[in-house]
């Protein structure tokens, strides 16, 4: 584990349940919003120094097959082919959220989850992990920072099967709104994200079209049954004009559509510009450079992209 | 980025026709090509396969006849179809004798079994055979959705009416929508004429070069027709006995006038329309091949013969290469094993999926970069006399029943070949290339064959190349 010098591991008996963590975030999130009218208060904002950690995660179990067969349904993985069954990186990604998750809903944990944005995600898979292994689950998060709109953290999960790190994803969220006590200046200053105006659409090489239930069934195997995902009225709730695709389950396809070519082990980014709105229409480039694969997904209509990626393969 | 394994075009493994006799194109037979929805909607895929099939036997007297082997196949197949084929031949006069498989490539099915039945003939495992394809999308299976089709497979498997019934309670009402076949590639959710148009705006194909391909098509299309070319190739079928798409009056402004219809997400302009890309259409063609021998002992003619044929793939999904481009690849490879060049064709027979795919083809065997780089060779395969492109058509204006192409080009070509050759004197050949979906493309050589130069053989056309 690589968590920041002086995080306390501390030990749960199982996988938190996401929807109770989830009401409990939404109860702690007004708790939190009125925060962070108060920079500069005294103590600030700062993270738990705790890294939540289940030992003995099983996956030799029916319904985590029948769960990851699910998955790969949705997001276009295709069935092992061979004798040892390894769990893509975005399914990795999937079982350890609910143990970042409620580390996230912790009442010293400075932002709330409602309303939290995914900006990016990197995962580095250093070697396979098969489906039946026992996997140890740790979580915690870092790198409170400023972004121009708020608060950026670092949710960081590890895998581990036989006591050695297989899977490091990081998760940067933003609060918006938030502002760090002694990063004011810092903030005001980061200039603009000049990205929408500069975006070109690249030529595609395939095209993605979501039905209007994509939401649901990526909530129903990843358990994120988040409303602004699956519901048109439950995005209103949060300002969208319809419900929007988990980013992950786009940079999920993404991962899949790279195609064997990715190898066993592989280091997979995405960073999230625009939601994508459902139904929808993805264009898509994915094309191999010289270490690996980039990816990107755009709005063609309005020129916008909504995210981009890549996915390299370990030497 | 340099391709991984650049396709060098291959020496040739000995002689390939050395110690193999002849497979000759005796002639074809086709039902007229109908646009989806049109006189053929109430047809189904066997129906137009036997009909042509039917055609072919009053043509050359068949009737009783066993022949060697029937391949043929279809693109939009239902399941039931399984054994299309061999179901075709029994709904024939043809001798119930006669063995007969389902083979499938995409739009490039009629030409793979055209090569295959070809390929027999000249190992002498048969002495006579029927290649061709049908396809309908007119009639074309429609499926149930993916939830609706396990609910069914899940009922079908349980074990008391209880677990059939819960297996019903997962449908939900989106299930009930069918869904009807597409023309995406399975592995990008691109359209055939949306991946055309990437290609099309990387070759900087204009659309006015597209139109007047398209014109021209229409053009050859009817004044062959209205000269008889037709009239031993095709059998009027269900009130039909003209391509229904050929539109003899159409013009460069009226073409012109057209939307494009793909492309229009990308960010240079839109050049493909209706009218310089293939229509949906529904129709059958069968190709009649034998060792000169059996076409002797029975009196029939001999128009051409099979000399050669390379299959490529090209690595379109992460868009490396264009989709519809692999026959660029196929007609190297196939043209350094024969010792020919790109010039050396009294024929060439390109399939019009789209008119932009035959133009970025010629476009990219006229690059030396292209050339050198995607498909290993020196420079530039070169250029082709645009005179003798297509000459009596092509897909663009007869339509384009997928499997049902291959027949139509190969039959087009053993007759050209075999006039040119009544009329010159010398041997004549041909080049046809058939792109099909999956990235993959065919390409063969016939070559006439009849009266005139019996023992023109590769030796003697490949010293008449390097003369």
């Amino acid at each position: 584990m690589t968590a920041p010098a002086g995080t306390r591991v501390e030990i749960l008996a199982e996988v938190p349940a996401l929807g109770r963590s989830f009401a409990r975030g939404a109860a702690g999130s007004a708790v939190d919003a009125a925060r962070r009218t108060l920079p500069g208060a005294p103590g600030g904002l700062a993270l738990p120094e705790v890294a939540y950690r289940v030992e003995h995660v099983a996956t030799d179990l029916p319904d985590v097959a029948a769960r990851l067969a699910a998955y790969r349904r949705v997001v276009g993985e295709p069935p092992p082919t061979g004798p040892v069954d390894h769990l893509p990186a975005g399914f990795l990604h999937v079982l350890g959220f609910p143990v970042a998750t409620a580390l996230m809903v912790r009442g010293d944990f400075p932002l709330p989850l409602v309303g939290l944005v995914h900006l990016a995600n990197a995962v580095t898979l250093t070697r396979p992990v098969a489906l039946g292994e026992t996997l140890r689950v740790t979580a915690w998060a870092e790198n409170l920072r400023p972004h121009r709109r708020g608060v950026q953290v670092d949710l960081v999960t590890e895998v581990a099967t036989s006591g050695e790190t297989a899977y490091r994803g990081v998760s940067t969220y933003l609060a918006k709104g938030f502002t760090l006590p002694d990063d004011v200046t810092a903030a005001a200053s980061s200039g603009t994200d000049d990205r929408r105006e500069t975006f070109v659409a690249p030529v595609p090489t395939a095209r993605w079209r979501l039905d209007a239930g994509t939401g649901r069934a990526y909530g129903a195997v990843s358990g994120d049954r988040n409303p602004i995902h699956t519901s048109a009225l439950g995005a209103k709730a949060f300002g969208f004009r319809r419900a929007i695709a988990h980013g992950m389950y786009t940079a999920a396809r993404a991962l899949a559509e790279v195609g064997p070519a990715r190898g066993d082990a592989y280091d997979w980014s995405v960073e999230f510009a625009t939601p994508v709105l459902l139904p929808g229409t993805v264009d898509v480039a994915i094309t191999r450079g010289p270490a690996g694969f980039d990816y990107v997904g755009w709005d063609a209509r309005h020129g916008r992209p909504h995210l981009t990626g890549t996915v390299t393969p370990r030497a | 980025m340099a391709p991984r394994n650049p396709a060098q075009p291959s020496p040739t493994p000995g002689q390939p026709t050395g110690g193999l006799r002849d497979a000759v194109i005796v002639g074809g037979n086709r039902v007229p090509f109908a646009r989806a929805g049109g006189k053929y909607s109430r047809s189904s895929n066997q129906e137009l396969f036997t009909a042509a099939l039917e055609g072919l036997v009053a043509r050359f007297g068949l009737q009783g006849e066993r022949i060697g082997e029937v391949v043929g196949g279809a693109v939009l197949k239902h399941s039931r179809d399984f054994n299309l084929v061999r179901e075709s031949v029994l709904g024939s006069s043809l001798s119930p004798q006669t063995p007969a498989y389902d083979l499938q490539q995409a739009c490039a099915t009629g030409l793979e079994a055209v090569v295959t039945i070809a390929n027999k003939i000249r190992l002498g495992q048969v002495e006579s055979g029927i290649a061709g394809g049908t396809d309908t999308v007119s009639d074309a299976p429609i499926a149930v959705s993916e939830g609706l089709r396990r609910a069914l497979l899940e009922a079908s498997h349980a074990k008391s009416a209880g677990a059939r019934v819960k297996a019903f309670t997962k449908v939900r009402p989106k299930d009930l929508a069918p869904l009807t076949p597409s023309t995406d590639e399975p592995r990008t959710g691109l359209s055939m004429g949306e991946h055309q148009a990437i290609t099309t705006a990387r070759w900087g194909i204009t659309r006015e070069a597209q139109d007047a391909l398209a014109l021209a098509s229409h053009q050859h299309l009817a004044a062959a027709w209205d000269s008889g070319f037709f009239d031993d190739l095709v059998t009027p079928h269900r009130g039909l006995v003209r391509d229904q798409n050929l539109r003899a009056d159409t013009s460069l402004e009226k073409l012109g006038g057209l939307k494009p219809v793909f492309g229009t997400r990308l960010e240079t302009a839109p050049t493909m329309t209706a009218g310089n890309s293939t229509p949906l259409t529904d129709g059958a063609s069968a190709v009649l091949l034998a060792s000169r021998e059996w076409a002797a002992q029975r009196n029939l003619p001999v128009l051409a013969r099979v000399v050669d044929a390379e299959t490529a793939a090209v690595d379109y999904v992460h868009g490396h290469e264009g989709l519809l481009m692999a026959p660029a690849h196929a007609v190297p490879r196939l043209l350094a094993r024969q010792g020919l060049g790109l010039e050396d064709f009294d024929f060439y027979e390109i399939h019009e999926a789209f008119a932009s795919t035959v133009l970025t083809t010629l476009a990219a065997w006229e690059d030396d970069e292209y050339c050198r780089t995607e498909l290993g060779l020196d420079g530039a395969l070169g250029s082709i006399d645009r005179e003798r492109l297509n000459v009596n058509g092509s897909s663009v204006a007869a339509g384009h029943p997928f499997a049902a192409t291959g027949g139509r080009i190969v039959a087009t070509a053993a007759k050209l070949v075999a006039a040119r050759a009544a009329q010159t004197g010398r041997p004549a050949r041909a080049l046809i290339s058939v792109c099909a979906a999956g990235g993959l493309g065919v390409a063969a050589v016939v070559e006439s064959a009849g009266g005139v130069e019996p023992t023109a053989t590769t030796t003697t056309t490949s010293t008449e190349t390097e003369a």
